[in-house]
């Protein structure tokens, strides 16, 4: 059968890739999607089963996922092998570089948090100084979050709060705080820190997932084929004009060697894995910024607390339980002056039980003080913005190949005192507030998971108006080659605190707006 | 491996539509299967797992140690009668060197400890002595990932967490649960969403 050529060819199908499918294929052109990974069946591949059934036992089998935090041995299966896909990193820097391929993506599993940057992260450098400002503002993209929000059915309360954008929210219906939740909030707005709840995207059906939300929209127009298990390899270029037209993918059962056509190239396998194809595939880099700039979301500062009055199981009704969301508020004015730059948010969940590491006790006298402290517990946790430092990169690892033969990733990344002050501030403000209310705390770590574990990796491929300094311009277009697109979160200049997805979807509907506009003014 | 419109919209539409239109049509639903699903049985309800790793005193200081972190409680296994100790030596016998160093070291480090202190195996010290030695050795662990610097106080955490897991995770424990919870609704203990592999990649 003679080879499509096809209008767009889209690397990737989680949602920055779905997305693109979604409006391009609306747009009249005809797409093909090539997806790493295989089709996930939810009846075939999903069942129940008692822990004691696992082979080990709900340990998880020794050594297999080292990196990934998140995994446990019910959900083992949903994560890339790192031993079919690995990277390196130096023993001193550990980075947990946490993959799904499937078609979908990471996009059936993320935990649906659903935020707007703010011109706090857009325009970052007018306020703190550091880095660069996005070419962009939130002025820019508010019109596709609006989109976005209703595609996903995004619900949240409005607060009017600057650095916390309020959304085009579905309705929501919060249930009513609990008491520890009331005492935390009038602690908090004591000191000046507005407490919220949190926003999250409802979707359909639980999920809220490129493949219910995005590709079957994009399927229905019949402008869209998909190719599963298709690891690409390398993006062809014409020689004659420099573009590029097309791949080179790897079938992953067969390791068959095949290349297909396409008029633009659009990069959406995830920050990391788009910037590996385009450093192996030595392109678009005249800015020398490619690989450089690799952020993430600080996570694992935490203080847990037992609120005295709620143990033994004395707890009255409506003492505990609920949860409450504090955005950031910390920097939020150019005369505040702290030993770091950016901020954190807080989450703040009411209910929980002590760890059996809160207590130098074992045997029967650890069963007891658990069973005391048993739902007593408030824990507050953080989720940290990582400043863009130029050392941070990725680089290609010759040495090393995946089980495709297609060289890996190096990862160089290590936290500066910015998010080690951060982290510490997180820390002594959550005990400072508990303590404050009232309550005991059992347990207080500023320490950060390794960098990655938030699955947040961004930047690699920074926008921006000068293509001296950035890989993309602020249509997520390459400055070097004007039909390849980079619609990942690869692009973003800052990371925020805030959960990336709404901004990667908005950002892709944008981009791929604009591309289908370039394509039918002949431009592109 | 194209994934075309019908088949994708069909994976996800829910298997009852497909089940109706076979039904009209009297045929075998395609995603039937023409074999019944037998039901099979637990190897730990038939069987007990051989320690294979530890010698003879590490291991029984292993069970010990079990004894004294996870005893029998309200109608729930200890820790030896739910086997944790023998699967423990499975567990640490297929893991990375560093957790079967940690583990050999630290349970000969509790036997010369024993003998110092007692001259006897940490396995027959009666609970008043072997609390001695033990208790200053558990400590609080404010981090997950913060695991104790030294390296006797790390082992006893780690075994400590792992003797518990091994029990709670056991089948003698979800016997005991269900027997307690016979009639309350939901999945009981213990039950959760599993993901099989997906799709693996293609061995012939």
């Amino acid at each position: 059968m003679a080879q499509k050529e096809h209008d767009v060819l889209i690397v990737g199908s989680g949602h920055a890739g779905g997305m693109a499918a979604n409006i391009l294929t609306g747009k009249g052109l005809s797409c093909l999607v090539l997806e790493a990974g295989p089709e996930m069946d939810y009846q075939r591949d999903r069942t129940t089963k008692a822990v004691h059934e696992l082979p080990y036992r709900g340990f998880n089998q020794p050594g297999r996922l080292p990196h990934v935090i998140q995994a446990n041995e019910f959900n083992a299966n949903q994560w890339v092998d790192e031993h079919e896909v690995p990277y390196t990193h130096d023993a001193d820097a550990q980075y947990n570089w946490v993959r799904v391929r499937l078609v979908g993506g990471r996009s059936h599993f993320w935990a649906r948090q659903s935020f707007r940057l703010s011109d706090y992260e857009f325009k970052a450098a007018d306020i703190d100084g550091s880095g660069e400002n996005w070419p962009i503002s939130l002025a820019d993209v508010a019109p596709y979050y609006s989109r976005v929000e209703a595609i996903f059915k995004v619900g949240g309360r409005k607060e009017g709060w600057p650095q916390f954008p309020d959304g085009d929210f579905v309705e929501t219906t919060y249930p009513p705080d609990s008491e520890t939740i009331k005492k935390f909030t009038e602690v908090a707005n004591r000191r000046g820190i507005g407490v919220s709840k949190m926003r999250a995207a409802q979707g359909q059906n639980g999920l809220a997932s490129s493949i219910n939300l995005l590709l079957p929209d994009a399927l229905a127009t019949g402008k869209l084929d998909i190719v599963s298990n298709a690891i690409v390899r390398q993006l062809r270029v014409d020689k004659n004009t420099g573009l590029v037209n097309g791949v080179h993918f790897v079938d992953r059962h067969s390791r068959r060697e095949m290349e297909v056509k396409a008029k633009v190239v659009v990069l959406a396998a995830g920050s990391l894995e788009s910037t590996r194809l385009l450093l192996n595939s030595g392109l678009a880099n005249s800015s020398g910024a490619m690989g450089h700039y690799l952020m993430d979301q600080l996570y694992g500062v935490s203080v847990v607390a037992s609120v005295p009055e709620a143990r033994d199981g004395k707890a009255p009704r409506g003492l505990m339980g609920g949860s409450a969301f504090v955005p950031r508020f910390r920097n939020l004015k150019k005369t505040e002056k702290n030993n770091f730059i950016k901020g954190y948010c807080l989450n703040i969940s009411s209910g929980g039980s002590a760890s059996p590491h809160f207590f130098t006790a074992y045997g029967e006298e650890l069963e007891r003080k658990l069973e005391s402290y048993a739902g007593s517990c408030v824990t507050g946790s953080i989720y940290g913005e990582r400043v863009a430092r130029f050392e941070n990169h990725v680089r290609i690892n010759k040495d090393v190949v995946d089980a495709w033969g297609i060289p890996v990733l190096h990862i160089d990344y290590r936290n500066s005192d910015n998010e080690r002050n951060l982290a510490k501030d997180a820390a002594n403000t959550l005990d400072e507030l508990f303590r404050e209310v009232g309550w005991e705390i059992l347990s207080k770590t500023d320490r950060c998971f390794p960098p990655g574990r938030s699955i947040h990796e961004q930047g690699t491929c920074r926008m921006g108006d000068n293509p001296k300094t950035s890989v993309l311009n602020r249509w997520n277009q390459s400055h070097d080659i004007k039909n390849l697109f980079v619609v990942d979160a690869a692009a973003f200049v800052t990371c925020g605190w805030q959960n990336p997805t709404m901004t990667i979807l908005a950002l892709s509907m944008r981009a791929s707006e604009h591309l289908a506009e370039q394509i039918r003014q002949g431009i592109v | 491996m194209k994934v075309k419109r019908r088949r994708f919209i069909q994976t996800l539409a829910a298997a009852p539509a497909i089940s109706a239109v076979a039904q009209q049509r009297g045929a075998t639903p395609p995603n039937a299967s023409p074999a019944p699903k037998l039901a099979t049985t637990d190897p730990d309800a038939e069987a007990e797992t051989t320690p294979r790793f530890f010698n003879a005193a590490q291991f029984a200081a292993l069970r010990k140690l079990g004894s004294l972190f996870m005893p029998p409680r309200k109608g729930r296994p200890g820790a030896l009668d739910a086997r944790a100790p023998e699967f423990v030596d499975f567990l640490v016998g297929v893991s990375p060197a560093e957790r079967k160093l940690l583990y050999r070291n630290g349970l000969d480090a509790l036997n010369a400890r024993a003998h110092t202190k007692f001259a006897k195996f940490f396995a027959d010290l009666d609970d008043a002595q072997a609390d001695a030695i033990l208790r200053p050795l558990v400590v609080t662990i404010a981090w997950v990932l913060d695991r104790p610097t030294d390296p006797l106080e790390h082992f006893v955490a780690q075994a400590h967490d792992d003797l518990r897991t091994a029990t709670v995770n056991s089948l003698e424990w979800a016997n005991a649960a269900a027997a307690q919870d016979a009639g309350r609704r939901g999945r009981g203990s213990g039950v959760d969403l599993f993901i099989r592999p997906i799709d693996p990649v293609y061995r012939g």
